[in-house]
């Protein structure tokens, strides 16, 4: 079938699973017991009150109906409004989306600027001692629990060498660009880098050792294929069959590993948004199940479903462009 | 024999091994023989008689753990002596070159204008994720590159940022546009129809036949004094390889290159070879022009082989294969002695202590005892060490 | 279910693999923890002693590795830590296999209803991460927290002073094991698919062999070894999984090593042990686990040619 279909075939499925999800999701809020009314009620209100709360948010219609309204509530990007804060979902998460954005573009440029190369490296000196360190390095990077290695390294430089701050964000990325195309002072972009580094290496650590086993791995498998001892013949430089052809093989099922990924990526900056106090949406997450939000929640599980999805179908498309031999399935 | 004096390369003693955890395989044995130019020379064989491998060897592009171990590989070429013999005496002597002292970089560049190597299975050899044109056209920047830079025999250097404009497809990668041109026009050359549209296209959607003619022009593209063809129609229908083989014949009339080629097909070798070395279990068990040994073969597995194979034996014939197996390679493994003796139906007593190489004609060589009329010596052949 | 092939494999790769010796040395050396705490641990580890609060380690020998704030021993705390995550990644990964096995299983060789439903669900679940799914699913149910006396101090073995009991977060391996279940389920499907497309499995449908006949016979014994080799790397995931919860404050257990991390962390500054030391232990623990998984990866994948020549 031809490029079209088969991506519009893929986004189909794409949305299909979204709709399983929010499915599944919208039914979170029936299977917790205890009423939503009275945890937003003040704690002495009369019975009427809660009542009247509960007309308010619908919650004596039946069941099909409330899943309409919160359907057609998600069409229109209203998430819900927080048992905690009585405001917006989807305000307060887009208020914090930048930074975990921000967070996860970080760690995922340093872990492919770091795995390639290692990669590379441990591919052509197989057998060697390097090889053996990087190989056990990245073992030891997928058996190391991200919160704990950003704590050590806090310990390292916040606390033994004083440089990089312990956690918080202070500017985004966007605000700091603007101050810096205003007024021309880079302070602001150098805060940025110096609040994001300590996160996004930690967060990225877990990628690092991933990728740089697969790209070993991929570069080993590649370099014993004949089209390599054909290139050879040809009187090619070894930098060019390295890259230009070797790795550039590697990379397609690379890239798949990566979006697969994805989740982890997410997973993992929940957790080190707490660890580092960084204020995305992983904290609202975490912040939210402690306080039974139940919207808040779903809000921000969806929205993770939603990135997923999105990737994954990217990640799919994307495969196809690199991989010419791929017949559209 | 005769050695003649201007032959394009001459292989002496040539052993390569591979040093494995099972023990050390002696693919290539002391094979010695020369290529003249605008020859053809063949080398035919079972598969595991080291015929590929020495093929390799020539060019070197053994990988570990394999190595040549022995032997010299002379090329003549009076320009790039000239151009060597300043930083590498160790290597020329007059207007000919010893491939095997010659560092990495060197033989790099042996391989980019010299020398051109096709291989059996074409779909295997091209990189499946970049156009015929594309790879065509890389060498022939390799030879223009060269070229370019004679005197320091050119650095063929690829930075990351060659890497990154490669990878999106973007001109101005390693390849410049007059080469892509050069690669359409080699296209043409071996008959590619439509060749500009097809340069463009992918291995994948070539026929077995059509993608080895490219891989026929990519080789040509360096203008190479020698091609080696390993068993290069092995892998194609029968009339395909007709069609193959003729362009390969035009091609040496037209270029006067000389090619080696590797097949253990006795038709193909009919058809195109002016000399033939057969090899078996790493030796070269006989060597000499066509009629020598299609006519006046001495060797008992020379014999085998063409009694077995069904071109070369006459209609309403009997094919007999040969009985046994090759023998294991490894070096603790093999036989002492003639390698062929336990399969031999003419085997001697004598055959157990290894056999020297007898000169049977002016051109044509046996390594067997059976050359040898009588036992203690005619003077007329000379045994040679 | 074990063939022969597979064993000589295994000990082949055994003999080469040093990596993998160390491996099962590290986790033989965490089961003891687990068994026999109350033995080798100092102290109580739940015992408070304020006195000798945040007590450097390598200091003396009655606290080896040092005090917490609490004036805890740290020793005695990870080797009981020890239980918590040996228990929840062995219990939460042991459910998962048995069920998505089942459900995979049924689900492939029947190839009906059930198998889109099942497919469906894996679809979901693999959008969302697991640490979501997990954190989610025990802010539902709660802790669950299942009290398990201590066999030796209860038969008075070991030291009278240990705690009679430990708590198992139930809720955690819950969690846990609903997050890992679909990965079985995709295997043991694709399993049950294959076996289900054989002739002789068509031939045996067609006179009347019932289904847990052929599942049993055939499916079972071809998938052991991946789903085996599945397991034991999925357990490390899980351990993981466990300590990133109880950083956070979702556990249940008294003793967690990523609790004790997380109370450590108030105390970096002046106290790096607290919060350091029961990271090693994790690392340790699960990096053997991957060195073990590994090996029987190496042994029961015959495509392992990493570009020979």
């Amino acid at each position: 079938m031809s490029f079209n279909r088969f991506a519009a075939k893929r986004t189909g499925h794409g949305v299909l699973v979204l709709f399983s999800v929010v499915a599944v999701l919208f039914s979170i809020r029936f299977i917790y017991p205890g009423d939503p009314a009275i945890l937003i009620a003040a704690p002495d209100a009369s019975q009427e009150v809660i009542q009247s709360i509960r007309e308010d948010m619908g919650l004596n219609e039946p069941i099909y109906v409330q899943f309409f309204d919160y359907m057609a509530g998600l069409l229109r990007g209203d998430l819900g409004t927080s048992y905690v804060t009585g405001t917006s979902v989807s305000n307060q998460i887009v208020g914090r989306l930048p930074a975990t954005i921000e967070l996860g573009v970080a760690a995922t440029v340093i872990s492919i600027a770091l795995s390639i190369p290692f990669g590379v490296i441990s591919a052509t000196n197989r057998n060697n001692r390097i090889d053996s360190v990087v190989t056990i390095s990245s073992l030891v990077g997928v058996s190391t629990p991200n919160f704990w290695l950003g704590i050590i390294l806090v310990l390292v430089f916040p606390v033994a060498l004083g440089i990089l701050p312990t956690g918080g964000r202070e500017f985004g990325l966007y605000e700091a660009f603007s101050i810096l195309f205003t007024t021309g002072d880079v302070s602001a972009i150098i805060t940025w880098v110096q609040h994001i580094i300590l996160p996004a290496v930690t967060l990225g650590t877990y990628y690092t050792a991933l990728l740089t086993r697969l790209t070993r791995n991929g570069m080993l498998e590649e370099l014993g294929q004949l089209y390599i001892r054909a290139s050879r013949a040809k009187g090619i430089s070894e930098t060019l069959i390295l890259y230009k052809h070797a790795l550039r093989n590697s990379l397609a099922p690379l890239l798949t590993i990566l979006g697969l990924q994805i989740g982890r990526l997410v997973g993992g900056a929940v957790v080190i948004e707490e660890v580092f106090y960084w204020p995305g949406v992983g904290r609202l997450f975490i912040n939210a199940i402690r306080n039974l939000d139940w919207p808040m929640v779903q809000g921000t599980l969806l929205l993770t479903a939603l990135a997923i999805v999105g990737a994954n179908i990217l990640v799919d498309i994307s495969y196809a462009v690199l991989n010419p031999e791929v017949e559209y399935q | 024999m005769v050695q003649k004096k201007d032959n394009l390369l001459q292989v002496s003693d040539l052993s390569t091994t591979y040093f494995t955890d099972e023990g050390e395989v002696n693919a290539v044995n002391g094979v010695s023989f020369e290529v003249g130019r605008e020859e053809v020379f063949g080398i035919v064989g079972e598969s595991g008689s080291g015929k590929s491998v020495t093929a390799r060897s020539l060019i070197d592009i053994i990988q570990s753990p394999g190595e040549i171990t022995g032997g010299k590989i002379w090329y003549r070429n009076q320009e790039l002596a000239q151009i060597l013999a300043g930083s590498y005496p160790e290597a020329v002597d007059g207007n000919r070159i010893n491939i095997r002292k010659l560092p990495p970089d060197i033989t790099k560049v042996l391989r980019g204008k010299y020398f051109s190597m096709i291989f059996q299975d074409p779909k295997e050899s091209f990189n499946k994720s970049y156009t015929i044109g594309e790879q065509i056209a890389e060498a022939v920047e390799v030879r223009k590159r060269i070229d370019e830079n004679l005197d320091s025999l050119g650095d063929l250097k690829y930075s990351f940022w060659d890497f990154l404009r490669d990878s999106f497809s973007i001109r101005g990668g390693f390849v410049s546009d007059e080469s892509y041109e050069r690669a359409i026009e080699l296209l043409e050359l071996v008959d590619m129809p439509d060749p500009v549209s097809r340069a463009d296209e992918y291995p994948h959607q070539f026929s077995g036949g059509m993608l080895q003619r490219g891989m026929i022009a990519q080789a040509l593209a360096c203008d190479p004094d020698l091609l080696i063809a390993d068993e290069p129609t092995t892998a194609l229908d029968v009339t395909i390889q007709s069609q193959i083989l003729e362009k390969l014949a035009a091609i040496r009339s037209e270029t006067g290159m000389s090619i080696v080629l590797i097949t253990h097909n006795l038709g193909v070798i009919a058809r195109t070879c002016d000399y033939i070395g057969v090899m078996y279990a790493g030796e070269l068990v006989e060597k000499g022009g066509l009629t020598d040994i299609f006519e006046r073969s001495v060797h008992p597995y020379t014999h085998g082989l063409l009694q077995s194979d069904p071109s070369t034996t006459a209609t309403g014939e009997r094919l007999e294969p040969m009985p046994g197996q090759v023998p294991d390679l490894i070096d603790r493994k093999m036989p002492t002695g003639c390698n062929f003796a336990e399969r031999c139906p003419q085997a001697m007593d004598i055959c157990a202590e290894d056999p020297p190489v007898y000169d049977v004609d002016e051109a044509h060589e046996t390594k067997c005892y059976l050359a040898d009329q009588k036992q203690h010596g005619d003077r007329k052949q000379q045994r040679r060490q | 279910m074990i063939s022969n092939r597979l064993k000589q494999n295994l000990r082949s790769e055994w003999n080469q693999n040093h990596l993998a010796k160390i491996g099962a040395g590290l986790v033989a050396m965490f089961f003891l923890f687990v068994v026999f705490a109350p033995i080798l641990s100092p102290h109580d580890p739940t015992a408070q002693n304020l006195s000798d609060a945040l007590v450097p380690p390598f200091q003396t020998m009655e606290y080896p590795l040092g005090t917490d704030q609490l004036g805890r021993d740290m020793l005695s705390r990870l080797i009981y830590g020890a239980r918590i995550s040996v228990l929840v990644g062995i219990l939460s990964i042991a459910a998962a296999t048995a069920i998505g096995t089942t459900v995979g299983m049924l689900a492939g060789y029947n190839s009906g209803r059930l198998d889109d439903v099942m497919m469906r669900i894996t679809d979901v679940f693999i959008t969302i991460p697991s640490l979501m799914v997990a954190v989610t699913i025990f802010g539902l149910i709660g802790p669950l927290q299942v009290e398990i006396p201590d066999p030796f101090v209860a038969t008075g073995i070991g030291g009278s002073s240990m705690p009679e009991s430990f708590i198992l977060p139930g809720g955690i391996i819950f969690a846990l094991s609903v997050t890992s279940w679909t990965t079985f389920a995709r295997v043991a499907r694709s399993e049950a698919l294959s076996v289900s497309e054989e002739n002789y499995v068509r031939a045996s449908k067609s006179i009347g062999s019932s289904s847990p006949h052929i599942l049993l016979r055939h499916v079972i014994p071809n998938s052991f070894s991946s789903v085996l080799v599945l397991a034991t790397l999925r357990i490390g995931f899980a351990i993981l999984l466990e300590s990133s919860l109880a950083f956070l404050g979702f556990s249940g257990a008294e003793f967690s090593w990523g609790r004790d991390i997380a109370t450590g962390r108030d105390y970096l500054a002046s106290a790096w042990w607290v919060a350091s030391m029961p990271g090693f232990c994790i690392v340790f623990l699960v990096l053997a686990l991957n060195f073990l998984g590994d090996w029987l990866r190496d042994a029961v994948d015959p495509n392992l040619n990493e570009g020979a020549n």
